[in-house]
Parts: structure tokens; sequence; C-alpha cells
């Protein structure tokens, strides 16, 4: 205690969505600060959040701080005196700022010459002294996703403090002593009501809830475990991973006297566990019904107006099938548990009566006669509505699932009926009022209309993947029959997307991203990553050929040259980044991505290359090769690319005068089927890399016994024409001097 | 407690907490932000406390008097604190126990909701305040209005008084609420409420076809132009009530689906500029 630090920012109500970040924001600002100050802790730093306060505590900081001994620079020896030994203007000068004598400076040899310098040794401070200044850095470096204006300031020469929410109260001890510290409020706004918020030793407890008084009293504080102890004594559970505990365990409690346990669906895909423990002070759970009759409404939209709308959790039963009962998370402590549950009752009812009244309506009318009405929808005012969109994504569906899958016609019917009626949930009024169930209420009242798994489920699901996990849904269980028309549908839709917003130049531009562009791309990678896992199909498209085919349904919107260059890099970034978060070593993931155009982007074979590609690597041999392999590269430049083609094709048959040439020459042609068969046929890359392998010693003997720089031009031509031949095989696997370990790349 | 008596009760809490009690806006808005002693006030540097009921119009929430819970009118009850207390929230709930509301028996939180207004120019950062699992009102601190940043920062507290008072007399239908002893809110509002829905919706209007939208469409074209004479007159307050009048028949045309998506931005837009400029003329005027 006797040199804890002890830091609580007292809030009004923090977003919830914030809290975890803030919570390690605050650990390393403070330590930043304190580091900063020569005061580096001798423990870690604790942080804690709940609503109405970010806290954070340090066992030991340093009573003082560490002195300082730094060099300052003066002018050059050779300005600072005269022939005769006095000093000049420049010395004097110089000196007086520091203020001492002449006689008390030092010389410095540097490279540039020999200078006047100055050692200024200043002696640490005692912390309370510092510890100021630590948390006014610490309250101006704090970073939100939203800021406001609350009139405050601080006296630090860079007038307002911004923060995320008005700030109530100061807790800051050092070693038991309050640090003093003061948040001035702006002129304009200055009242009695208006006050400066100025450090103390107090804190506050729960807003409604204490065990004596009138709750809101001032609750003084000594130490860490002191404060941790009164905030519970006065309804504040201060970890958050304690409040998860008790609303979990609570949850289960109360579900099994429902005879049910929380609905799986909300453990598995929504973060709702994860929100509410930062959206109280003091958990409890409380139960609640509501009429039976409204089971008969689609689950989704049970799920989601108790999960979204009210943030509540569902209850099922040991079949699997949704209750007609909720759980509340409350922050209150529970003696009035049926008053509050029959007031969230009567919200839950009314917001179902509601959704049920949507239900009915929309279902009056069929999918395919919403299909006009999203005529005046519009998808985006160059690219036009959202029936122009549904008409091009319906035939991009039909292509996709031929060509690119090689489906039956029949599936490719079914395809384009299901994206042709993807958009039409849009003109519904629940797709209105819950934004968040459009496609899947399309799905379900596809469905209601009796159409085949094959055409609702493709629906249902287009809108995913939007995870680029392996297990991200949809799983291929849960799309049944409907495999390959879904993988076709969200293909089209997403590749539409893509196409037609580059086309149109809203490309994505650092954190701007207003049309989602990357989010599609992983989708699209992660349907074709995956394509055999999730449809059972062979199909290795490339992504050339699915963005031609895009390209097509939007005719000539725009000048194909302005934005393919652009569309490039940008698609190879998102599979990096897909292939990345697989796990797959960052090196090798570029090795299988080069340059490659996008014709030759296969998704799949990446895949399937990084699979194998880590066996390789790590022997010695292969490190080695790479490195030739990168010398490789290099020279293989001084014969242009262009001319490479034209001599390969019309130049002279190859001679070789030397036997490392022939050795080389014979070697290419002995690896050459194995590599190009596993290439076309997407399979065998694990021989293939063997094979690649083993080029190693007639490279190095290459390397060793010929000068590829011959002076004679026609020999010099001769030798680049080998290694371009050499590294257009390669290249073919892998731009394997992209493996080259870090330390060997330095040398 | 009756509806009236509910108004009665915030209106005499926040007379006694310094408010001067205002007047309803008398003219259509969509809510109480919209009325001058919100949206002028705000602007500037001088101090300003006020509090009024604001009737509300939504076209699109009109459902000809069949839903318990939507309405095309809805009364707002509307704070204004400038500058916003250091003690704010705390005020706040000291009104919801005058009106009978006890804290320590409710689930009572403030979640994250931040507001804005298009069509004004206008944001803020603040909650919704929910009351067991409802939302009653709305609390934000405004950080831009008329497209500028404002200081001191003014509390803008939002009551929903038709949902209060069905939680603090425990109907499930707003038009089961009693207003006055013995008087329904039904007996009040319902005619009303399905009258304006058949005409927001131009369900029987006795138009020809096609003459609603375009009738609408010219009333919007005359009080916009009308606005900006005001405006370029220099008579901030008239201006404004036009500017409002536009808003009003915007959400007409678009409740009665009168208006293209596209078309419907360039309506924001157009009233959002004449909130502009209303908002820089009264700071301007205000200034010298």
């Amino acid at each position: 205690m006797e040199r804890e630090l002890l830091l609580e920012i007292g809030c009004e109500e923090l977003p919830a969505s914030w809290l975890p970040g803030l919570t390690n924001q605050l650990a390393e600002v403070v330590v930043a600060e304190l580091q900063g100050y020569r005061l580096a802790p001798e423990t870690p730093a604790e942080t804690f959040s709940t609503p109405r306060r970010l806290a954070l505590r340090i066992a030991r900081v340093p009573e003082r701080q560490t002195d300082l001994e730094e060099l300052v620079n003066g002018p050059p020896v050779s300005a600072a005196f005269r022939p005769d030994g006095t000093s000049t203007p420049a010395a004097t000068g110089f000196a007086a700022k520091q203020g001492v004598e002449v006689a008390a400076l030092e010389r410095l040899q540097t490279p540039k010459g020999e200078y006047l310098v100055y050692r200024k040794r200043q002696r640490g401070k005692a912390s309370v002294d510092v510890l100021p200044q630590v948390l006014g850095g610490t309250l101006r470096a704090l970073t939100f996703p939203k800021l406001m204006h609350w009139d405050a300031m601080i006296e630090d020469g860079r007038g307002e403090l911004l923060f995320g929410r008005p700030i109530r109260w100061l807790l800051y001890l050092y070693g038991g002593r309050v640090v003093p510290f003061t948040i001035s409020r702006a002129v304009a706004a200055q009242s009695g009501e208006v006050q400066d918020v100025t450090t103390g030793a107090v804190t506050y407890g729960h807003r409604f809830l204490a065990t004596s008084g009138r709750a809101g009293h001032t609750i003084k504080v000594r130490s860490f475990d002191d404060y941790r102890n009164r905030l519970l004594e006065n309804f504040v559970v201060l970890e958050r991973s304690e409040r998860h505990d008790r609303i979990a365990s609570q949850l289960d409690a109360k579900a099994q006297r429902l005879a049910g346990r929380v609905s799986r669906a909300v453990h598995s895909d929504s973060g709702l566990l994860h929100e509410v423990p930062d959206l109280v002070e003091y958990p409890s759970v409380v139960a609640g019904s509501f009429a039976p009759e409204f089971l008969d409404l689609p689950d989704e939209v049970l799920t989601t107006t108790l999960v979204h709308h009210q943030h509540y959790f569902p209850v099922e039963g040991e079949d699997g099938k949704l209750k007609n009962a909720f759980l509340a998370v409350i922050n209150t402590e529970p003696d009035n548990e049926r008053t509050i549950a029959r007031n969230a009752e009567r919200v839950v009812t009314a917001r179902l009566r509601d959704a049920r009244f949507f239900w009915e309506a929309d279902r009056k009318s069929s999918l395919e006669s919403r299909i006009e009405r999203l005529g005046t929808l519009v998808f985006h005012k160059k690219l036009g509505t959202y029936k122009e969109k549904a008409e091009r994504i319906e035939r991009l569906a039909d292509w996709l699932a031929r060509e690119a899958f090689g489906a039956s016609a029949e599936i490719a019917a079914l395809a384009a009926r299901a994206a042709r009626l993807s958009k039409a949930d849009l003109t519904t009024d629940m797709v209105r009022e819950f934004t968040e169930l459009q496609g899947t209420m399309g799905g379900i009242y596809a469905r209601e209309e009796g159409l085949p798994e094959e055409v609702w489920k493709a629906i249902y699901f287009h809108y995913l993947p939007i995870g680029v996990e392996a297990n991200a849904p949809p799983a291929r269980v849960d799309l049944g029959k409907a495999a390959v028309t879904w993988a076709a549908v969200s293909l089209a839709d997403k590749l539409d997307t893509i196409v037609g917003l580059f086309a149109v130049g809203e490309r994505p531009t650092g954190s701007r991203d207003p049309y989602g562009l990357r989010r599609a791309a992983h989708g699209v990678f992660r349907i074709l990553v995956d394509l055999y896992e999730l449809t059972g199909l062979r199909g290795r498209p490339s992504l050339g050929m699915l963005l031609d085919g895009a390209r097509e349904q939007h005719g000539s919107r725009s000048d194909v040259a302005e934005f393919m260059p652009a569309l490039r890099p940008f698609m190879l970034d998102r599979l990096r980044y897909v292939l990345d978060q697989r796990g797959f070593d960052v090196r090798n993931v570029r090795a299988v991505t080069h340059e490659l155009t996008l014709k030759e982007i296969v998704p799949v074979d990446s895949r399937r290359k990084l699979e194998v590609l880590p066996e390789f690597t790590e022997s010695a041999d292969f490190q080695q090769l790479a490195v030739a392999f990168k010398r490789v590269r290099n020279i293989a430049k001084e014969l242009p690319a262009d001319r490479f083609e034209v001599l390969e094709t019309t130049g002279p048959v190859l001679m070789w005068s030397e036997a490392a040439e022939k050795a080389l020459a014979d070697e290419i042609d002995r690896r050459k089927p194995a590599i190009e068969s596993a290439v076309s046929s997407g399979d065998g890359y694990r021989e293939a890399f063997k094979q690649a392998a083993r080029f190693k010693p007639v490279v190095d003997k290459f390397f060793d016994d010929v000068l590829v720089m011959d002076k004679d031009p026609l020999v010099r031509e001769r030798r680049l024409r080998l290694l371009r031949r050499l590294e257009a095989l390669i290249l073919k696997l892998a731009d394997i001097s992209e493996i080259v370990a870090e330390d060997s790349k330095s040398g | 407690m009756t509806f009236q008596d509910l108004i009665l009760k915030l209106s005499a809490f926040w007379a006694s907490r310094g408010c001067a009690i205002q007047q309803p806006l008398d003219i259509e808005v969509g809510a109480g932000t919209m009325h001058p002693e919100t949206f002028l006030r705000v602007l500037g540097p001088a101090h300003w406390n006020v509090a009024y009921v604001q009737p509300s119009r939504r076209p699109a929430d009109g459902r000809f008097g069949e839903n318990p819970n939507r309405l095309f009118k809805h009364h707002q009850f509307q704070v204004i604190l400038k500058p916003s207390p250091d003690e704010v929230q705390q005020i706040y709930l000291d009104s919801l126990e005058a009106c009978g509301i006890h804290p320590r028996q409710h689930d009572i939180r403030f979640e994250e909701d931040n507001w804005e207004s298009p069509t004004l120019g206008a944001w803020g950062i603040g909650w919704q305040v929910m009351f067991d699992g409802l939302e009653i009102t709305q609390f934000t601190y405004f950080q831009q209005a008329g497209g500028l940043e404002l200081a001191p920062v003014s509390a803008e507290l939002t009551y929903g008084l038709e949902r209060i008072a069905m939680v603090l007399q425990r109907v499930d239908s707003v038009y089961d609420i009693e207003w006055a002893p013995g008087v329904k809110y039904r007996d009040v509002r319902l005619r009303d409420e399905i009258e304006q829905s058949k005409y927001v919706f131009n369900s029987g209007v006795d138009l020809p076809a096609g003459e609603f939208g375009a009738f609408h469409r010219k009333l919007f074209d005359d009080y916009y132009c009308l606005a900006e004479a005001l405006l370029r007159s220099g008579l901030i307050w008239p201006a404004l009530e036009h500017c409002l009048k536009c808003s009003h028949l915007f959400n007409i045309l678009d409740a009665s689906n009168s208006i293209g998506v596209t078309e419907r931005t360039a309506y924001i837009l157009r009233v959002r500029q004449l909130a502009i400029g209303v908002a820089k003329a009264y700071v301007e005027g205000t200034a010298s």
C-alpha cells in the first residue's frame, strides 16, 4: 500500500462495447506515461471497468523519478573559440542558455567534428510531484470510438479536454494519499451547477443500491483492497469476470427452473453473454414469459426481438425448441423481481405483436411480386436499383453454377431463381423493422411459399459467410441440399457488388469502406478457399474468370482498363488476409500469392500449396534453395520478360558450352512434368515441391561454374534464358524467395 | 397518475429546478427538438433552461388507431438545460421520483444511444434511458445544431409521455391510458389517429390519382421559397417555422410513398440547408 497507485475515473455511463478495449488501453496508457516520466512501475498494472468507472491499480510505483542525464549539443569547437583561446559569443551564448560557465562545458568527438556539449544532470523529483502530469497525460491519451465536448479543460496548454462521456469524479491515490489534479470547466459553462472536477479519496457505489443510508453517497477509500471491498459492499462488482460468472450461473439456474436452457443460438453466434457484463455493475437475472401463441413466429424473429432489441436471453427446451420464456439480466437486487419481469414482459409482448403484424402482412405478397417494388430502392446511384442488381445476380448465379462449378442445368436454374428473389425481402415490413434479418427473412418467406430447399436456403444464407475462419457459418450440414445454389448466389451477390462499385470508382480507402467491400471480398475467398468443404465441388475457378463473369453483367459501365488494375491488388490483399487469418505463415502466404495475375489466382490452390509448404520450408536445403532462387530472380531480370517470350518461341535452340549449363537445362526438363501436372490438376503439390527442392545442387553448381553475365551477348542471353526458364517453372508453384528466413535475408 | 397529472408533475418539477415552462410550438413538428426553444436556444453562449410539452407528428408511425404502441402523433416532454449541470443524471432521476417512479424498485439504465437529425444538421451524444427494458427517455448532450459546434453544451431530456403513462398505469394499449379522471386517451385521440392515418397514407382521400403527391410537393416548394425569402430578410423565427413546415411536408411525402429513394436524399438536404442557414443567421444576430 505504501507505494500503491490507485486511479479511478468516474464517468457517466460508458457504452458497453467500449469497455473491454478501454480497460486494456488504460493499462497501456498509464504505464507509458509513467515510463515517460521516468517512473517505470515495479509491478504490472491491473485495470478494471464497469459502466461508470475505469480503474487502475499498480502495487508498486517508485517514490522518485530516476535521475536524468542528457547531453545537450552546443556549437562546434571550431566556432566556439578564437585562435587565442577565448570563447566566442556562440560558446558564451550556449553556456548562458544552460545557466553555466563555458568552463563547465565538455567536448565531444562526433563523426562531424568536435562539438561543445553540456552534460545536463537532473535529479529525479518525488513521484507525488510528477503524478499529476501522469494523470493529465493519461486523460489526453485515452482514445474513444467517439469523443464528446463537455465543457472541460486541462491546464496543460492544450485547452479543451474531449472525452468519451463526462467525468464525474477522480479517485487518485499514491501510497494512500490524494494526488492533486483538476479538470477545470470552460468559462462559457461556469455556473453554480458546473464545477471543476478535482481528485479525491472517494468513490461512489451503485446508483440506486446502498447497504446503509441513501444511495450515491461518497465512499472514502484508502487502498485498492479497501476500494474493492467498499465497492462490493455498495453493490458494485469490480471484476468483469466475476460479473460474467454470476450472470452465466444465474442464467443456467433460472433456465433450469423453467425446465430449459439458454438458447444455444445465443451462446454460439451472438455476443450477448459477452456484452451484458459491461452493461451492469451488480447483475442479477429475472425470468419472464410471453403468450405461447407468439411461438408461431419464426425462431429467427423471436430471437432477434429478444436478443438484439432487448438484450434478453431466449430459453429453449431439451428438444431445442424455443419456449415462451426469456431471461433478462438486470442491474439491481431482485427483491422486485416480479414487477421488473412484468414490465419486461409488457415490452416484449408489444414488440412481438408488432412482429406478428409484419409477419402476417408480409406474407400477403409473394417474393416474386415484390421484385417490381425493388425498382424503387436504389442500390447505388450509378449502379441502379435493387431490381437491376437482382437481375444481374440472377444471370451471374446461373453462369457461376454452370461454368465455374460445373453444376447441372437444373441446379443452375434453381440458383438463378434464388438469386432473383434474394433481395425481395428488402421491401418487407419485417426487414424494414429488423434490418439484421435481411436475407434470413427472404429465405423464411420463400420456405413459407413452398419453394424448394435449394432456393429458400440459398436466399436464407446468402449474406454469409461473414467470418473468414474455417468454422464460420454457414456449416455444410445447415446448407443441406442448397450448398451449390447457395455458393452461386452468395458469390454472385458479392462479386457483383465488388466489381460494380470498383467500376464506378467507389474504392475503399484507409479505414473508409462504406460499402463493406473488404468484407464482401473476404466472403468471396472464404467460399473459394473452402469450396470443397462447403459444397463438395471440386471446381477450381480462377478469380480472373469470376470477375470477368461479374463484369459482363455490368455491361460497359466503365472502362475496364481503368478499374481492373486497382482491383487486382485489392483482391490479392484480401486473399492474403484470409489466408493469414487461417494461421498460415505470412511469408508462405506471400510466396504463393506473389505477383499473380487475376487469372492465376486460384484460391483453393493457394490453400493446398500452403498446406504442404511448411513440410519443406524448415529444411536447410530448402532455405538455401530459396536464397539461390532469390539470386536467380535478381539476375533473370536482366532479360526482359517480353524478350524472353520472343526467344522461347522464335529464338535459337539452346546449345550448351558448359556442363553446369547442360545439367541445369536437363534438370528443368526432368522436373517440369511433375510440377506442371500439379499446377494444372491442382493436385500433387507435395510431389511438386519435392521436385523443386531437388534443384538446389544443380543451381549451386551453375552459379559456381558459370558466369551468367558473359561478355559475349549471345552467351549471356542464352544463360539468362535458362534462368528465366527455371524462374518461370518455380513461380508456377510459389515465389520461394519470399521464404528466405529473416537472418539470411539481411546477410 | 393520469396523463395530465404526469404533465403537471413534470412541469412543476422542472419549474422548481429553474426552468421556464414554455408552451408547445403551434405548428406541426416531428419532435420537441425542432421548437425554437431548443433548436435556437442551444446555439450561442447564453444560458437557458426551459421545459415544455411538444405534440410530435410522425406520419410514418400512423397505424389507423389499430396498434397499441404506435401513433401518428405522440407527446414529448422536452427539457433543455444549458449549460448541462454536473448532476443532470441525478436530477433526471429525481424527476422520475416526482412522477412516482422509484428507481430502487426498478431496473433503470442509461444505454448508449447517440442522437442525430440529418434534416436539422444536429447530433449529440447520449443514452436511451431504459426502465425495466422500455425506453422512456432520450438523453442527449448536444454537440452540433444547424451544422454549428455548440459551447456550452446543452443537455436535452426528451420524455416519451405515453410510454411513461402506460408504465405508471400498467396498461397494454396507449388508448387505455387515463388522460383525465374518467377520460381515456381513446376518447381524446382515437378518431384523430384514424383520420390522420387515412390522410397521410392517402387512403380514401378524395383527390384525383397522383394529385396527393403533387399537391404536397407544391406546398413544399412554396414553403421552401418563402422560408428562403424570410431568411434573406433576416426574419429568423418565421424562416425556421417555414423550414419546419417543409420538414413536415417531407415526412408526409415520405410516409405516403410519394418520393423515391434518391429524391428522398435531395429533400433532406434541402431542409438541412435551410436549417443551417437559420442557425447561422441566429448566431450572427446574437453576436452583433
